[in-house]
């Protein structure tokens, strides 16, 4: 596997699949947590919210408990006798004693007047207004009353309930301390944190609490911004606190710490973590996969496309999908056999160009459209033509080898037009010689028409060549030699070096035929003047003896066309059987 | 018939027997006397007096009254004496009581006892008293001691009949155990002419009632 960057397609492709995996679990994990822990505040603000009622109806009956022991304290004949008769010192003797039997932090006697009469705490306390009218203007509405209040800068809570003589003749007032030791207690009691607040405007007094020091300044900082129930956090820990009311300003804080709450979900955390990791893993594996899958193709086409690129047509991409990739891969093979076709017939073009500069434009076709065949020998009836120029040897000795090619140039390119023109099969150039053949490798209806019509016109031509070159004062002649027969045709020589040849009696005779040939003559076999004799104007000679044949030969001279020049006949091309 | 020339004899006789003065005083109509609250609602258990404000009032011989204990409940709830007055406290339950007062004007206890105690109380500071059972916390009743013998007690339609009473000038007053002011600021002046029949009414305001609940019990049905 090979992810050289993530800018490749199939490392986008992964991270892509896998990030949004990962965002998908993220924003699952979050809101699962979220709702986890708004779950556990709730559960922890409904528990409070439970146990802040249970507290203060305990508040209240422990409330009722004191009004029933200071009824009980009043109804003790000796106090009143005592309030009704007897000295302050005795009277505070007897609430001292009293107050010892209930077990309460102080017990004060207060006239209906609203003064002092005894305070066990403060034996010089006398006549002094009471502290808290409030609460004994609520005895007198209701005949006894139950508070907790702020006294002398402490917690109480306060019983008042009147001493009946049998009419109300003082208020007796049972006083139980509020401090750290009873929210212990009611710690024990709840399982919670439990403090007591004195509220003085906007600001709040911790009276008691089961919190230590630096948790009870902070509470108190925080409460300021609560008015029932809220989130403070105590040295970073988040803690859920419910406040109840107990009292004139006196405000009953009760916490507990969230973590607790969200301590059983701790094991729901975990799993959902290794879950969402293992989610993970097979989705980075599902997105190599599929990623795979997808850049395959692509990763295909890329080599495919640098192939072409390159120059390779050959190499189609294998097409296995459906899909726009398939699709993609389809039109890309369609692309490069368009490509590939264009190359061939570019090719092909090029070829031809070049083998036409060698070749007889008919045979450069052939064999740049491939078909080699007939370059294999064969036999085949062929017209030749042989033709050069006279006393070229003699001028070539003494003139400058400038002029030399000058005239060779002029004179190629008079005749090579006219092989062009005639369609012959030019086999080779020999200095000043040429020979060209007809009927092969292109069939024509018409091999010795053709070579008769060319050698005039050749003849023509190259005259007037010779016309301009005589009044230079070289003296040049042009002679053509003309045979049909049977020859073998097809590729001569060696690797590296072949030609196009033909081979037999034909290309002998019609040779000597050229050699025999008097400057502007045209010296043809007695066969091809059979074939053209309706065509042409020419005279027999005499048997000429040749060098290389037996028996001496009848040889016609061609003078002109009869009525001008026929018109050519361009056959289609057919392929002839290779023999 | 009978009764008023009965009557009439008997003041004779009084009159004799206090002076032996020639002439008989001249005497008014009957007074009544009526007391309700500031929303017209009849007003019971209040004591009007009227305070002869020429030569007082010729002191009634010693009366000797009761309260009894019926039923854990003091009977009557307000009873008004002439100071001096002797009053005893006849306990009729089976069980027994223990009446006591930490009012100044009479400071007294009568611990556990049942039937009548021997000696009765004499009550000769003017005041109210205020009476409780130390053993029924719902027990009460007040003797209300006046310094005049002229004085009736409302009965439960707010009203009371005074009779014989000398004709002049005279200072009314009423009292109630919850009246809100001072009795002395209800003073009002009352004219007695002779031979004919005044009226004195007074609207009081009073303070809700202040006495511990007697609670029925669960048990018996009854009160306890």
């Amino acid at each position: 596997m090979r992810f050289r960057s993530f800018r490749s397609f199939r490392g986008r492709l992964v991270v892509v699949f896998v990030g949004l995996f990962a965002v998908i679990q993220a924003t699952s994990f979050l809101v699962v947590a979220a709702a986890v822990r708004a779950s556990a505040r709730n559960e922890i603000s409904e528990e409070l919210r439970l146990a802040g009622t249970l507290f203060v109806r305990q508040l209240e009956s422990r409330s009722q408990q004191l009004v029933a022991a200071t009824r009980l304290l009043t109804g003790d004949f000796a106090l009143k006798t005592a309030a009704a008769t007897a000295d302050q010192a005795t009277t505070r003797s007897v609430l001292e004693n009293h107050r010892q039997r209930i077990e309460a932090d102080v017990l004060m006697l207060v006239s209906p007047e609203g003064t002092v009469g005894a305070d066990t705490r403060m034996p010089g306390r006398l006549g002094a207004p009471f502290a808290l009218p409030r609460l004994l203007q609520d005895a007198e509405q209701t005949g006894e009353a139950s508070r907790i209040v702020v006294m002398d800068g402490a917690l109480y809570r306060l019983a008042i309930v009147p001493l009946l003589a049998p009419v109300p003749i003082a208020w007796v007032c049972a006083g139980f301390a509020i401090d750290d030791r009873t929210a212990a207690d009611l710690r024990r009691l709840t399982g919670l944190h439990v403090s007591f607040f004195h509220r003085q405007g906007r600001d709040f007094a911790v009276h008691a609490s089961t919190l230590d020091g630096p948790d009870r300044d902070e509470l108190q900082r925080g409460l300021t911004a609560i008015r029932k129930a809220g989130v403070i956090d105590l040295r970073g820990e988040p803690h859920v606190i419910r406040v109840e009311p107990v009292g004139d300003e006196i405000l009953v804080v009760l916490q507990r710490p969230l973590a607790e709450a969200l301590k059983p979900y701790a094991g729901l955390f975990r799993t959902l973590l290794a879950v969402g990791a293992a989610g993970l893993l097979l989705a980075l594996l599902g997105a190599i996969v599929v990623a795979r899958r997808m850049s395959h193709p692509v990763q295909a086409l890329v080599s495919a496309a640098r192939n072409v690129a390159a120059g390779d047509f050959g190499a189609a991409v294998a097409v296995r999908r459906r899909d726009e990739l398939g699709e993609l891969g389809t039109t890309f093979n369609v692309m490069l056999a368009g490509l590939r076709d264009r190359e061939r017939v570019r090719a092909e073009l090029e070829r031809a160009e070049r083998l036409k500069r060698f070749f007889s434009p008919q045979l450069a076709e052939l064999l740049s459209a491939g078909d080699e065949s007939m370059l294999a020998s064969h036999r085949r009836e062929i017209t030749v033509l042989f033709c050069d120029l006279r006393g070229f040897t003699a001028f070539a000795e003494k003139a400058d080898p400038e002029e030399v090619m000058r005239l060779l140039r002029d004179y190629h390119g008079a005749v090579g037009a006219l092989i062009s023109r005639y369609e012959g099969t030019l086999e080779r150039f020999t200095g000043d010689g040429l020979m060209v053949f007809f009927n092969d490798p292109v069939p024509c209806p018409d091999p010795a028409a053709r070579a008769v019509g060319m050698a005039i016109a050749m003849r023509d031509a190259v005259q007037r060549l010779l016309d301009e070159w005589r009044r230079r004062g070289n003296a040049l002649g042009f002679g053509t030699g003309i045979d049909m027969g049977y020859a073998t045709v097809g590729r001569i020589g060696f690797e590296g070096r072949f030609d196009y040849a033909a081979i037999g009696t034909v290309t002998n005779l019609s040779a000597r035929l050229c050699q025999e040939a008097r400057d502007g003559q045209i010296l043809v076999s007695q066969r091809v003047y059979a074939e053209v004799e309706n065509l042409v104007e020419g005279i027999a000679l005499d048997a000429l003896t040749l060098r290389g044949f037996a028996r001496p030969l009848i040889a016609f001279s061609v003078l002109r066309l009869r009525g001008g020049e026929p018109a050519l006949t361009r056959q289609p091309r057919v392929k002839e059987e290779t023999g | 018939m009978i009764r008023p020339a009965l009557a009439a004899l008997l003041t004779g006789l009084t009159l004799i027997a206090a002076g032996g003065f020639g002439e008989a005083q001249a005497r008014s109509g009957p007074v009544e006397a009526v007391v309700t609250d500031e929303k017209g609602k009849p007003v019971e258990d209040a004591v009007v007096s009227l305070t002869s404000l020429g030569a007082p009032a010729p002191a009634p011989p010693p009366a000797k009254v009761i309260v009894d204990q019926i039923d854990k409940e003091f009977v009557p709830f307000v009873l008004p004496v002439y100071v001096g007055s002797s009053v005893s406290f006849p306990n009729r339950d089976n069980i027994r009581h223990h009446v006591y007062s930490f009012s100044s004007p009479k400071k007294f206890e009568l611990p556990l006892y049942i039937g009548t105690p021997a000696a009765p109380i004499v009550f000769d500071k003017p005041g109210v008293v205020a009476l409780g059972c130390n053993i029924h916390d719902w027990m009460l009743a007040y003797i209300y001691v006046l310094t005049t013998p002229s004085f009736v007690k409302t009965a439960a339609d707010g009203k009371g009949r005074l009779e014989g009473l000398a004709a002049g000038a005279y200072e009314a007053r009423v009292w109630h155990p919850r009246l809100r002011v001072d009795t002395e600021k209800t003073a009002k002046p009352l004219t007695l002419a002779t031979g004919e029949p005044a009226q004195v009414a007074f609207v009081v305001s009073l303070k809700s009632e202040w006495r511990i609940p007697r609670r029925i019990d669960p048990y018996k049905g009854s009160p306890n």
